[in-house]
């Protein structure tokens, strides 16, 4: 039994093989802005899964901590303790920085966490702390992620005040992507709300008292056994005049409002790279079919039917795209770890992509096939 | 050589085109060739020679007339089947100005493509192809490429291809045109020496006047007619 598409392939071999390592190439980028979005969901939910914190309490109608600037006093934690249901609370700030980058290198973004380093929930996950500790006193401590390049016991200045690396972390992210450090609460509030002397100068003369000092961004809380999340949250709600979110809630809030246009630009992005990867599929087999034209016009005139080329086209382009898909899914994984942000290569992903492939692949040999039937029998006799 | 008919044709036309656009290529043709004769169609450029061949191989309709291949009549103003390419691949063996093979099998496997499409044993199309190979005197490469054979045995490849259907007819355009002289004598007394043994009727298109004298018959068209030429006819071979 003569297998047409083995056959030319086999022939052929190094160039298909070249062909689909290229469009491997493209469909390996498909995976990796896949794999950025998943890497996104992920990076936003490393915060949530490490607080482990039942309920969210922030500043009335707002959406904060993350998707909107909120401020509520910090001795809210004690109040919570009164509502029924409330085990553990926690006062916890937020704020992006500039680090300075060590050595005198390039400045690092990151996101502050503040917490009471004597309180009763510690954002740091002991599972993400590769080196040192969590802090151990209230001031000039400070916890940092592997990736800002600082190593244990270093030194670095924030504001007014030198900080030394006690803990060194690993994977510790907020849901933009940056690096998470950690402070305690008064560091933290420190940098974010108090003002430099000569603004508080400036204030005093105006009348104007800094009565900001403690603030924080949201109140946690954890919950007894058996007391019912949203019951609790409806009760914060109605009596202390706050916006209560549950996890699930803080998570819809991370995924669709901080992180949906990003998502959508990658949904896109990823879309038009699997259009592009179809039409470059379609270019290349309607490419390899009309090379052997002259071929097929003679299998035509001698009297193969349309079915055994067409057979060969269709089994070539499936091959292609198979091929290729294995080779972007290489691709990925190689690459995958050059990337600063985290790419999550899910095996769902690659599943619907090789779906996609498959089916584009059919759509692409179309073009092949439509030649195949159009292809002029005579055109094998003359010149 | 056997008196039953291979082809006939009778009152055939074929025109193009439309208006001003018109033309006429064959008109009014009528003849009949026989099992085991070798006939060579001469005719200048553009005469219609492809035109002829293309209708003869179920290829083009023409405009009129009936055909008949051995006692089946295929064409009458209509063709008288959906596939045309049914019969080509049963009746009908093809040669070319190059040998044409496909490019990416090997020889035997050339050989095999049609048998396979007919839906004939794999064993079978196998012994017959070496049988064929053996037969044109290249058994040792059955399992070569077209690419690593010379002209003249990819040549006798694409004869016994055009063997392997036990066509009723063969149609040649031009086999020896890439060929020398001494090769192009070699593949027409080949084609002479196999409408007489396995009794298949062979047209070959050819502008080399020096093959005729191997040819049973000469077929010209002349004034959009076809007429046969008796002198260059030989007798001997």
């Amino acid at each position: 039994m003569i297998h047409l598409a083995k056959e030319d392939i086999k022939h052929s071999l190094g160039k298909f093989i070249v062909t689909a390592m290229g469009v491997g190439m493209l469909l390996g980028i498909v995976l990796i802005m896949m794999g950025v979005y998943r890497g996104m969901i992920v990076d936003a939910e490393v915060l949530l899964h490490d607080l482990d914190a039942d309920l969210w309490v922030v500043q009335e109608n707002t959406l904060g901590p993350f998707a909107e600037s909120s401020r509520v006093h910090e001795d809210l934690k004690d109040t919570l303790k009164s509502v029924p249901g409330i085990d553990k609370s926690e006062a916890i700030t937020f704020q992006s920085i500039q680090l300075p980058g060590k050595n005198g290198g390039k400045k690092v973004r990151v996101q502050v966490v503040g917490y009471d380093v004597y309180g009763e929930i510690n954002p740091i996950n002991p599972e993400r702390l590769v080196e040192g500790r969590t802090l151990g006193i209230d001031h000039y401590e400070i916890v940092v992620t592997d990736k800002t390049g600082y190593k244990l016991h270093d030194t670095l200045k924030l504001g007014r005040n030198d900080y030394t690396v006690v803990g060194i972390t690993h994977g510790s992210v907020a849901s933009g992507g940056d690096s998470l450090v950690y402070l305690s609460l008064k560091d933290a509030q420190q940098i974010q709300f108090s003002y430099s002397n000569k603004r508080i100068q400036t204030d005093k003369a105006r009348g104007i008292l800094n009565k900001d000092a403690h603030l924080v961004n949201t109140v946690i809380a954890t919950l007894k056994p058996g007391y019912d999340v949203d019951q609790v949250a409806q009760e914060i709600e109605q009596w202390h005049h706050k916006s209560v979110y549950t996890r699930a809630q803080q998570k819809i809030v991370l995924t669709r409002n901080v992180i949906e246009k990003a998502s959508k630009q990658i949904g896109l992005f990823t879309a038009i790279l699997v259009g592009v990867s179809t039409i470059i599929i379609a270019l290349i087999i309607y490419t390899m079919t009309l090379e052997k034209i002259k071929e097929i016009s003679i299998m035509k005139l001698i009297g193969l039917p349309n079915r055994m080329i067409t057979q060969m086209i269709v089994e070539e382009t499936l091959l292609l795209g198979i091929l290729a898909f294995l080779f972007g899914n290489v691709f990925a994984h190689l690459i995958s770890g050059k990337f600063p942000k985290r790419i999550v290569l899910d095996l769902p992903d690659a599943w619907g992509l090789f779906a996609v492939v498959v089916v584009a692949s059919i759509f692409a040999s179309f073009i092949g096939v439509k030649k195949v039937i159009s292809a002029d029998p005579s055109a094998a006799i003359g010149g | 050589m056997s008196q039953e008919q291979a082809i006939k044709i009778e009152a055939l036309n074929k025109s193009f085109g439309k208006g001003d656009a018109f033309v006429d290529v064959i008109q009014d043709a009528s003849f009949t060739i026989n099992k085991g004769e070798l006939v060579a169609l001469v005719a200048p450029s553009g005469a219609g020679k492809t035109t002829l061949l293309m209708m003869l191989g179920c290829v083009d309709a023409p405009t009129s007339g009936t055909i008949w291949l051995g006692e089946e009549k295929v064409y009458d103003n209509k063709w008288l089947t959906k596939e045309t390419r049914k019969i080509r691949r049963e009746k009908i063996g093809f040669i070319f100005q190059a040998h044409y093979l496909i490019p990416f099998l090997n020889i035997i496997d050339n050989l095999r493509l049609l048998p396979q499409a007919n839906k004939t044993d794999d064993k079978q199309s196998k012994a017959k192809a070496r049988e064929l190979l053996k037969y044109f005197d290249i058994a040792e490469k059955e399992k070569a490429m077209p690419s690593q054979l010379s002209g003249g045995q990819n040549q006798r490849v694409a004869i016994a291809r055009a063997l392997m259907n036990d066509p009723e007819i063969i149609l040649a355009d031009e086999p020896t045109a890439a060929l020398d002289m001494a090769r192009s004598i070699d593949v027409v007394k080949m084609l002479k020496k196999i409408a007489s043994e396995q009794d298949v009727a062979i047209i070959m298109v050819t502008h080399d006047e020096r093959m005729l004298k191997y040819c049973d018959r000469v077929m010209k068209i002349e004034n959009k007619g076809i007429v046969f030429d008796d002198e260059h006819t030989t007798k001997i071979l």
